[in-house]
């Protein structure tokens, strides 16, 4: 078990490695307590997401819909919150109910209508961000409520951020869901191959549907600890986040044909993209080049993912002295 | 061992070559020679060396000991394009056609005939007319290859590779996806192709096909040569005693178990897809053959017991374990409710998840059964694997690769194994033995006779008759959705079941 376990996340776990070693060596400010508290916060929103993502790509899917979903879970949290004061409690439970409604929503046009995904989760984003602007007259809305940057900002015995601890919840659970439960089987199923997975008596529709509404959950999830970390709602929120938080899945080994994919290596995704993106911080790097800095990676990574077969082969060919095969 | 025509030098012969795969002789001093005006057979099971031969010919793989000769004069073939320079046109089971792009396109991808930047389009479809009626093939050189049909296909790919100016034509596993009379057409263009001056390779697992078309035979086994023969020497049973050393009589062991109590019961069924008031009746212990030819509806039938197409009529019946009960088959979750098992016809299209290992492959429809408070049991999980590969002979290195790894015959063994470990009554086998090699069909027969010796019921679609005729109880012959006829195995012969296979309705 350990040799699969160490091969799935081998990869994402070597490069974030060597990243952090270069990060170490060539950025004093670099490998500092509070440097990796700020990560910590840095990371917390897109790890969230990321876990949603993954879920979708696993099955073979793909959801270009949440960075949207954010904009009006932010404007709605805004509004239950400062318009219809609500409590913050209560407008928690409400905005994971809306995302798990906004992800069902996505799950029935592609499982049942038969959209694909991107085009599905296209509209969506569209449809999602144009409700955003139709709240609050298209303005953002700030200063909703005291009790909500400590949600976000509050360090535990002074020191290590609380948000670390719902990352650390959150993935655990879907590390355990994505391993041993049956639906969580089932979802690397259909990814691997969905007429085999008809065949061996899965509901493919069923579980596309609960994919897209986990993944919608989680989003709004993340949305709320957005509004908690700037504590106001706006329709230009999430712009472009899911593209990260694709992006982390994929540097953590997901294949974006469906049926591979682990949560615990998107995680080192998302950390390898934040530190890069802190390091470039830290060295004064304009953001434009973070950007293009961020897009190679993920770039080399899939590169990595698609010729790593053959690399291996290549090098247990050099290296090894295989004893013969087992007798047909 | 390899017979020489004193008259003629061959067009390419390999001497004493092997290919090395991390210490693993795939090839181990292989000789093999191949003239002009020659149908040379190629015959080996999976494992035998016979794929890599062939790609030695056709530039992929390199070897590292012997040598090729052309004409007589020793050269290497560094890659496939060196391969197609020196006249040498493979094709292969999965064709390299554009679906979206038409025949001439296809004859000519990435090398139409330009006049100053502009695809002569014209000169093009006029070459690729030409062409097709120098092999008397009548396709419209516009038609789209998404509209024609698999056979049809095949003969566009033929096309394209004489087009290239060819000598030497190798065909892997051709008639692997043809009817009956398409596969005659395709022997009329080898032999007309023959009669040319082309020399050809051919590679199949079908012996009866093989014995009636070609001019010489290599057998190939673990890599080594096993045995030549040509002329009067070309027959079923020499070619099958020098690949696996044994008589062909050993090759059907079918045990018979028939009970008398009914596992299924399909009553008139009929459905959107063709099924047309089908009627079959399997008992426990026993195997229903489904004959009949490519496209008379057997598959169909699959799927409506399997559930994946609805009846429009008729009724089922199933005995679970608790008797025969009237079912509702609406999906395949009803059809493994009700212990229904089913093997499809191409693995790798919906029957192999190629991101799992083959313990996960296997338990994939029985989860249940290694789950404990809803918690999949990963140590249960990899014993069953263990299990499986001990009992179905599987290589253990199964458990820690994708199955895309293991050839053709142990994914199959896997997918039996699955259902197997679904712990379902009544198993519907399509095509169970196509593409695997004579060792692992052997093993598939053993695996009918365990199923039916425990009180299963096995409904058997195949297009072998020999091995339907067999490994059959009963068979019913198939045509255009009906059933045409049901007998006792036993009491009908190849010619017959041919005969009733091929003919219409009364």
């Amino acid at each position: 078990m350990k040799r699969v376990f160490k091969s799935q996340l081998a990869g994402p776990l070597i490069a974030f490695i060597i990243i952090f070693i270069v990060a170490t060596v060539t950025t004093p400010r670099f490998f500092d307590f509070d440097n990796f508290s700020n990560q910590i916060l840095q990371v917390a929103i897109i790890s969230i997401m990321a876990i949603g993502s993954t879920l979708v790509i696993i099955t073979g899917g793909i959801d270009i819909s949440p960075g949207a979903a954010m904009a009006l879970q932010t404007m709605l949290i805004a509004v239950f919150i400062k318009d219809l004061k609500m409590s913050v409690p209560a407008t928690l439970v409400i905005i994971l109910l809306i995302g798990l409604v906004m992800g069902i929503y996505n799950g029935v046009l592609v499982a049942y209508l038969r959209i694909p995904a991107f085009i599905a989760t296209l509209a969506s984003q569209n449809i999602f961000r144009g409700i955003s602007f139709m709240l609050n007259n298209g303005a953002p809305l700030q200063s909703l409520s005291g009790g909500l940057e400590p949600i976000f900002y509050t360090k535990l015995f002074g020191k290590v951020p609380i948000v670390l601890f719902y990352i650390l919840i959150l993935y655990v659970i879907a590390y355990q869901f994505m391993k041993y439960s049956q639906i969580g089987r089932n979802i690397y199923a259909i990814g691997g191959n969905e007429n085999a997975a008809r065949l061996s008596g899965i509901n493919v529709k069923h579980i596309t549907v609960i994919t897209f509404a986990t993944a919608g959950i989680l989003t709004a999830a993340a949305s709320f600890l957005m509004s908690c970390r700037l504590n106001s709602g706006s329709q230009n929120y999430g712009s472009g986040l899911e593209m990260s938080a694709i992006g982390a899945a994929v540097i953590g080994g997901a294949s974006l044909s469906g049926g591979k994919g682990n949560v615990a290596a998107t995680f080192i995704g998302a950390m390898t993209i934040v530190i890069v993106q802190n390091v470039l911080n830290l060295n004064s790097i304009p953001t434009a080049v973070q950007s293009v800095v961020t897009g190679a990676i993920i770039m080399i990574a899939v590169f990595i993912d698609m010729w790593k077969g053959d690399a291996g082969r290549f090098f247990s060919r050099k290296l090894s002295r295989q004893p013969a095969p087992e007798g047909k | 061992m390899q017979g020489m025509n004193s008259t003629q030098a061959p067009l390419w012969r390999l001497e004493g070559v092997s290919k090395l795969f991390a210490g693993i002789r795939a090839m181990d001093h292989v000789d093999f020679s191949v003239r002009k005006g020659k149908i040379h057979a190629l015959i080996g099971e999976n494992g035998s060396g016979k794929s890599t031969l062939i790609k030695c010919l056709s530039g992929v793989h390199q070897p590292e000991e012997g040598t090729l000769y052309h004409n007589e004069e020793p050269l290497r073939i560094a890659s496939p394009e060196d391969a197609r320079r020196l006249g040498i046109a493979t094709i292969f089971q999965e064709f390299s056609l554009v679906p979206t792009l038409s025949v001439a396109e296809n004859i000519f991808l990435g090398r139409m005939t330009r006049k100053v930047g502009r695809i002569r389009w014209n000169e093009a479809r006029q070459k690729s007319r030409e062409i097709l009626a120098r092999l008397e093939i009548d396709i419209d050189p516009d038609a789209l290859i998404s509209s024609l049909s698999v056979a049809q296909q095949q003969l566009v790919e033929i096309a394209k590779a004489l087009s290239m100016d060819a000598s030497l034509l190798i065909m892997d596993e051709p008639t692997a996806a043809l009817g009956l009379s398409e596969i005659e057409r395709l022997h009329d263009l080898v032999r007309m192709l023959r009669d040319r001056g082309y020399a050809i390779i051919y590679i199949s697992h079908r012996l009866d096909e093989v014995v009636e078309l070609v001019d010489e035979v290599t057998i190939l086994k673990d890599g080594k040569n096993a045995g030549y023969v040509d002329k009067g020497g070309i027959n079923v049973d020499n070619i099958v005693r020098l690949m696996v050393g044994s008589d062909i009589e050993e090759h059907y062991p079918k045990q018979r178990n028939a009970k008398d109590s009914v596992l299924l019961h399909a009553e008139n069924i009929s459905t959107e897809k063709g099924v047309d008031d089908v009627s079959i009746t399997i008992r426990r212990g026993e195997v229903l053959g489904l004959a009949g030819l490519i496209g008379s509806g057997r598959t169909e039938i699959a799927n409506a017991l399997f559930g994946v197409d609805k009846l429009t009529s008729g009724s089922m019946s199933i005995d679970s374990g608790h008797g025969l009960k009237k079912q509702a088959i609406n999906s395949p979750v009803d059809a493994i409710r009700n212990k229904i098992a089913f093997v499809s016809e191409n693995r790798k299209f919906d029957g192999l998840y190629m991101n799992f290992f083959a313990q996960e492959n296997v338990t994939i429809v029985g989860l249940k059964r290694i789950i404990n408070f809803f918690r999949i049991n990963l140590r249960k999980e990899r014993q069953v694997g263990r299990e499986t590969v001990e009992q179905f002979k599987i290589s253990p290195l199964a458990l820690g690769k994708s199955v895309g790894y293991l050839s053709g015959g142990n994914q199959q063994k896997v997918i039996i194994a699955r259902w197997m470990f679904s712990q379902a009554e009544l198993f519907i086998l399509d095509e169970p033995t196509q593409g695997i090699d004579v060792n692992a069909k052997l093993e598939v027969y053993q695996l009918i006779n365990r199923l039916t010796g425990e009180g299963k019921g096995v409904l058997l679609i195949s297009s072998d008759f020999p091995e339907l005729l067999a490994m059959s109880d009963t068979i019913a012959v198939v045509h255009n959705g009906k059933i045409r006829t049901v007998t006792d195995a036993r009491q009908i012969d190849r010619p017959r079941l041919m005969q009733l296979a091929l003919a219409g309705p009364g």
